[in-house]
C-alpha cells in the first residue's frame, strides 16, 4: 500500500520537481551541519570523515537541484504549483533539528547512523516508485550508494569511539528521534490551536479597534513626521 | 564604565562591549554559531565579549538593547488593525512571532546574564543606527541619514550629530514611518526577483548593472514623492504589511509580470532574464534618485560637509557613490556594519555618551573587533591531516604569498581579529589575482558557487586607488570599508577583468597601511611582481555559510573548495591531495 502511495505522490512531474528542489535544500543544510561537526570534533579521523560526508551532502544537493530544475524546465508554463504532500509522505528530513554543538562524538555518530539508515530506506522506496522516470530514479540510486557508505562509516566509527556503549548510544538516538517527532507533532498541534484562537480573537475583538486605527490612519498626513521626544532609556516603549 | 550592546531577534544578532567609552569587542552571533544571519539571542557573542575583557555579567554597568520591543509590537499590532480584514491570515503568525520571545527582552537578558533588571536599557532602533554611523566616524559635526526596512516605526530618519568635549548629541530632525520604507521597497523587489530577503539584496544590486532602468516609471507608481520631499508607498502594490508569505500584490505582478521562481537560473539571453535585470536596474535607479534627493535637502538644511549613513540601505554602494557625487556632501561615512549587527555597538556607544553623559572619545577607525585567529591551531590541524605546512618569517611569508597570487593561486587569508559587518576587509578574505575573467569564473565555480552575474571586489592601497579607479573627492573615505562603487578607469578594465563589473565599475576597498599592515605589505609585494598593486578580495566563506572565524573553520573551508593556499598569521598551508 505504501508503495502505491509513493507512486501516487511521485507521479506528478510538477510535484516531483518541487520535492527534489526541497530535498536539495535539506541535503545542503545537512552538509552545513556536518561541516559544523567537523569543526567541533577533536578527533582527526572523524574530522576527515565528516568533511567527506559534508562534501557528499553538497554533491547530493547539486544532483537534486539539477534534476529538479530539469523537470521544472520541462513543465508547461501554465503548470500549477502542486502541494508536495509532505504530510502524506514526509520524505527527506535530512539532519534537521540536529544541534551539533550539543552532541558528543558518540551521540552524533549514533544520530547520523540512524538518519542515514532511514534516508537509505526512503530512497530505496523512491527508486521503486520512480520506475517511469529513470533519470530521477538514477539520481536516487547514486545517492543511495553514498548513503550506504555513510551508514556504514558512522556505525564503524561508533564502534571505535564507544565500543562498549554502542547499543546505549543507538537506543538514546532512537529515543531522541522519537522525542523530536513527538515535539514536531505537538508543536504543529499547538500552532493550529494558537492560530484558531488568534483568528477567532481577530474577528471578535479587533473590529472596533481596527475601525479606530483606520480612522487615525486616514487623518495622518503623508510625508515627514516629527520624531517622538526621546524616551527614557529604561523604557521598552 | 562597562556597557554591553545587544542586537537580536530579527536578523544578524550581535553583541558589542564598550569599556570607558571605547569598544573592546564586537561580533555577530552567526560567526560563532555558524548559522548564517543568526537572529537568536547572541549568547555566544556576549560570552566572547565578556571573556575578551575578563568580565563577569555582574561587572557590567548596563546592557543596552538596540531597539524598543514594546514599541515595535505597537507597530505590528497597529498595522494589523489598519489592514483589517485583509490581515486575517498574517495576524496569528505575527502575534505568535512577537509574543513568543521578542517581546520579553528584559526578562531574557536578565535570565541569561543574571544582571539586575534596572541595568537593562533600551534605545530607539534608528538612534542605534545613527550612533553606529556617527559616533564611530572621525568627525565632530555631521548630518546623519539612516534608512532600512523598519525599526520600531521609523524606516528613514535624517538628523544632525555633534561630538565634542562639551556634550555629545544626536538630534533626529524628521522621520518617515512604516510602511513607507525604501528598505521594504528594495526587499519587495528582492523577493519578486526570487532572492532571499535580507540576504539577496546584493544580488539585486549586482543584477541591476545588466539591465536598463526601462521600468523606472513603473517603479515610481509604487513609490510616490510627497510635497515635503519625503515619499509614500502605494500600498495597493504591496502585501508585506498584510501577509507573512508574500511582499508584493497581484497588482504588482500585473505591472511587472510574473515573478521569478527562486529555482530558475537567471539567463540574461532570455526575454524574462532581461526583464528581471531591467526590474533590478529600475528599482535601483529610483532608490538612488530618492536617496540623493533627500541627501541634497539635508545638505542644504545643515550646511555641513560630512554625512554619516546608517541602516541596511547604506550597504548599497552604488547609491552611496551617487550621494557622494551629487548631494553636495564632501565626505560620507558609512560604518563597516551599518545594518542591525552594528546597532549593538551603536546602542552601547549611544548609552555611554548620551544616557551616562560620559566624555566623547575617538573610536579607532577600523572594523576589527572580533576573535583573533590562532595560527598555531591551523598548523596543528594541517599536520594532523598530513598537509604541507610552513611557518615563515613575515617578509618571506608576504613574498611567498604574493608569488602564489601572481602565479594564479587562490589564497585564503586570515589575519588577526575578525571584522564586524558583512564585508571581509582583509582579515578573513579570499584573495586572488584580479586580472582575468577566467579567475572570476573560477572563483564563482570552484569556491563561491554563486551566480555568474555577481561581481568581485578589489582591494588597493589608498594612495594608488585614484590611478585605477575614478574616485571622486571623498571617494577614498567611502571606499575605506568597501561602501562605494566607482568606475574602473577604462584603460585598466581589461587588465582588471576579474573585478570589473559588466558596467565598468567595482566596489573598491581603498586600504590605508595602518588599518591592515600585512595586507598592505602583500599588496605592495604583489604590485612589485605584477605591476598592479591590486588584489581581488572576497569574503572567506562558501555559499550559504557565514564568514569563517576560527582557524578550523578556515581550514575546513580551504579543504572543501578549490582554494590553493591558506595563510593564518605566519602559517602557510597548501594542499597535498583533495579532501576525498
Amino acid at each position: 500500500m505504501m508503495q502505491s502511495l509513493h507512486r501516487f505522490v511521485w507521479r506528478d512531474a510538477a510535484r516531483r520537481a518541487r520535492k527534489l528542489l526541497d530535498f536539495a535544500e535539506t541535503e545542503a543544510d545537512g552538509g552545513r551541519d556536518l561541516v559544523r561537526a567537523a569543526e567541533l570534533t577533536k578527533d582527526p579521523v572523524l574530522r576527515r570523515l565528516y568533511t567527506v560526508h559534508a562534501a557528499d551532502e553538497e554533491k547530493h544537493a547539486a544532483l537534486f537541484r539539477g534534476r529538479g530544475a530539469e523537470l521544472m524546465r520541462a513543465l508547461p508554463i501554465s503548470s500549477p504549483a502542486k502541494s508536495r504532500l509532505n504530510w502524506l509522505t514526509p520524505g527527506e528530513r535530512g539532519l534537521d533539528d540536529l544541534r551539533v554543538d550539543e552532541k558528543s562524538d558518540a551521540s552524533l555518530l549514533a544520530f547520523l547512523h540512524l538518519s542515514e539508515k532511514t534516508a537509505a530506506r526512503h530512497f530505496g522506496t523512491y527508486v521503486d516508485a520512480l520506475r517511469d522516470d529513470p533519470s530521477t530514479a538514477a539520481v536516487f540510486r547514486e545517492i543511495l550508494h553514498d548513503e550506504t557508505f555513510h551508514m556504514n562509516y558512522t556505525l564503524a566509527q561508533l564502534n571505535r569511539v564507544a565500543p562498549r556503549q554502542r547499543g546505549l548510544y543507538l537506543w538514546r538516538a532512537r529515543l531522541g528521534r522519537l522525542w523530536k517527532a513527538y515535539l514536531r507533532i505537538m508543536a504543529a498541534i499547538a500552532g493550529v490551536i494558537g492560530s484558531v484562537l488568534l483568528t477567532a480573537q481577530y474577528f471578535i475583538l479587533i473590529p472596533p479597534f481596527a475601525f479606530l486605527a483606520k480612522r487615525a490612519e486616514r487623518r495622518e498626513p503623508d510625508g515627514w513626521k516629527q520624531p517622538p521626544a526621546e524616551r527614557p532609556f529604561n523604557s521598552q516603549y | 564604565m562597562k556597557i554591553l550592546g545587544v542586537s537580536a531577534h530579527y536578523h544578524d544578532a550581535a553583541a558589542a562591549l564598550v569599556i570607558d567609552g571605547m569598544p573592546v569587542a564586537a561580533v555577530q552571533e552567526e560567526r560563532l554559531s555558524r548559522r548564517k544571519n543568526d537572529a537568536a539571542f547572541p549568547l555566544a557573542a556576549i560570552e566572547y565579549c565578556l571573556e575578551q575583557s575578563g568580565l563577569e555579567p555582574d561587572d557590567l554597568d548596563a546592557v543596552v538593547f538596540y531597539e524598543r520591543p514594546m514599541l515595535k509590537f505597537d507597530r505590528i499590532l497597529t498595522c494589523a488593525l489598519r489592514a483589517f480584514p485583509r490581515s486575517w491570515r498574517s495576524f496569528p503568525h505575527a502575534m505568535k512571532n512577537s509574543l513568543g520571545e521578542k517581546l520579553w527582552v528584559r526578562g531574557i537578558i536578565s535570565s541569561h546574564l543574571g544582571v539586575a533588571r534596572r541595568k537593562i536599557l533600551f534605545t530607539d532602533h534608528h538612534r542605534s543606527h545613527a550612533a553606529a554611523a556617527f559616533l564611530t566616524a572621525p568627525v565632530r559635526d555631521a548630518a546623519i541619514l539612516t534608512a532600512d526596512g523598519v525599526g520600531e516605526w521609523a524606516a528613514l530618519t535624517v538628523g544632525h550629530g555633534t561630538r565634542g568635549p562639551g556634550k555629545t548629541a544626536i538630534n533626529l530632525l524628521r522621520e518617515i514611518r512604516f510602511p513607507h520604507s525604501l528598505g521594504m521597497l528594495y526587499s519587495t523587489f528582492t523577493a519578486y526577483l526570487g532572492f532571499q530577503v535580507n540576504e539577496g539584496e546584493y544580488k539585486v544590486m549586482g543584477l541591476a548593472s545588466y539591465g536598463r532602468p526601462a521600468m523606472a516609471d513603473a517603479v515610481r507608481k509604487l513609490v510616490k514623492r510627497t510635497q515635503d520631499g519625503a515619499f509614500r508607498l502605494d500600498l495597493d502594490y504591496f502585501d508585506f504589511h498584510t501577509s507573512a508569505k508574500r511582499s508584493f500584490s497581484d497588482k504588482f505582478v500585473e505591472l511587472f509580470g510574473p515573478p521569478r521562481d527562486p529555482f530558475d537560473p537567471i539567463d540574461l539571453a532570455t526575454v524574462d532574464g532581461r526583464r528581471f535585470a531591467d526590474c533590478a536596474a529600475s528599482v535601483q535607479k529610483v532608490l538612488e534618485d530618492i536617496l540623493v534627493d533627500i541627501a541634497c535637502a539635508l545638505h542644504r538644511e545643515t550646511g555641513l560637509p560630512d554625512l554619516c549613513l546608517g541602516g541596511g540601505v547604506a550597504l548599497n554602494g552604488v547609491a552611496n557613490a551617487r550621494i557622494l557625487s551629487e548631494s553636495g556632501f564632501e565626505r560620507i561615512f558609512v560604518p563597516p556594519s551599518p545594518g542591525d549587527a552594528g546597532c549593538a555597538l551603536g546602542a552601547a556607544l549611544y548609552a555611554d555618551r548620551v544616557h551616562f553623559g560620559n566624555p566623547d572619545r575617538d573610536i579607532p577607525d577600523h572594523p576589527y573587533w572580533g576573535p583573533v585567529v590562532d595560527a598555531a591551531a591551523l598548523a596543528g590541524l594541517a599536520r594532523q591531516d598530513d598537509q604541507p605546512v610552513e611557518e615563515l618569517e613575515e617578509s618571506a611569508l608576504i613574498q611567498t604569498t604574493a608569488r602564489d597570487l601572481f602565479e594564479g593561486r587562490i589564497v585564503g587569508w586570515m589575519d588577526g581579529a575578525m571584522e564586524l559587518g558583512p564585508r571581509a576587509l582583509g582579515h578573513r578574505s579570499i584573495l586572488a589575482a584580479p586580472h582575468t575573467a577566467q579567475m572570476r569564473d573560477r572563483l564563482n565555480r570552484d569556491i563561491k558557487h554563486r551566480e555568474q552575474f555577481r561581481p568581485f571586489a578589489p582591494v588597493v592601497p589608498v594612495e594608488a586607488a585614484d590611478r585605477y579607479f575614478e574616485m571622486p573627492a571623498g571617494g577614498a573615505r567611502l571606499a575605506r570599508f568597501m561602501s562605494g562603487v566607482f568606475p574602473v578607469r577604462p584603460e585598466w578594465r581589461e587588465k582588471l577583468a576579474a573585478i570589473t563589473h559588466v558596467d565598468g565599475t567595482a566596489r573598491v576597498q581603498a586600504l590605508e597601511r595602518g588599518m591592515a599592515p600585512r595586507l598592505y605589505a602583500l599588496l605592495e609585494a604583489y604590485g612589485r611582481l605584477s605591476g598592479i598593486p591590486i588584489l581581488l578580495n572576497t569574503s572567506f566563506n562558501l555559499s550559504g555559510e557565514p564568514i569563517v572565524n576560527r582557524a578550523v573553520e578556515g581550514y575546513l573551508t580551504f579543504r572543501r573548495c578549490g582554494m590553493d593556499v591558506l595563510v593564518a598569521g605566519q602559517t602557510r598551508v597548501t594542499k597535498r591531495v583533495p579532501a576525498k
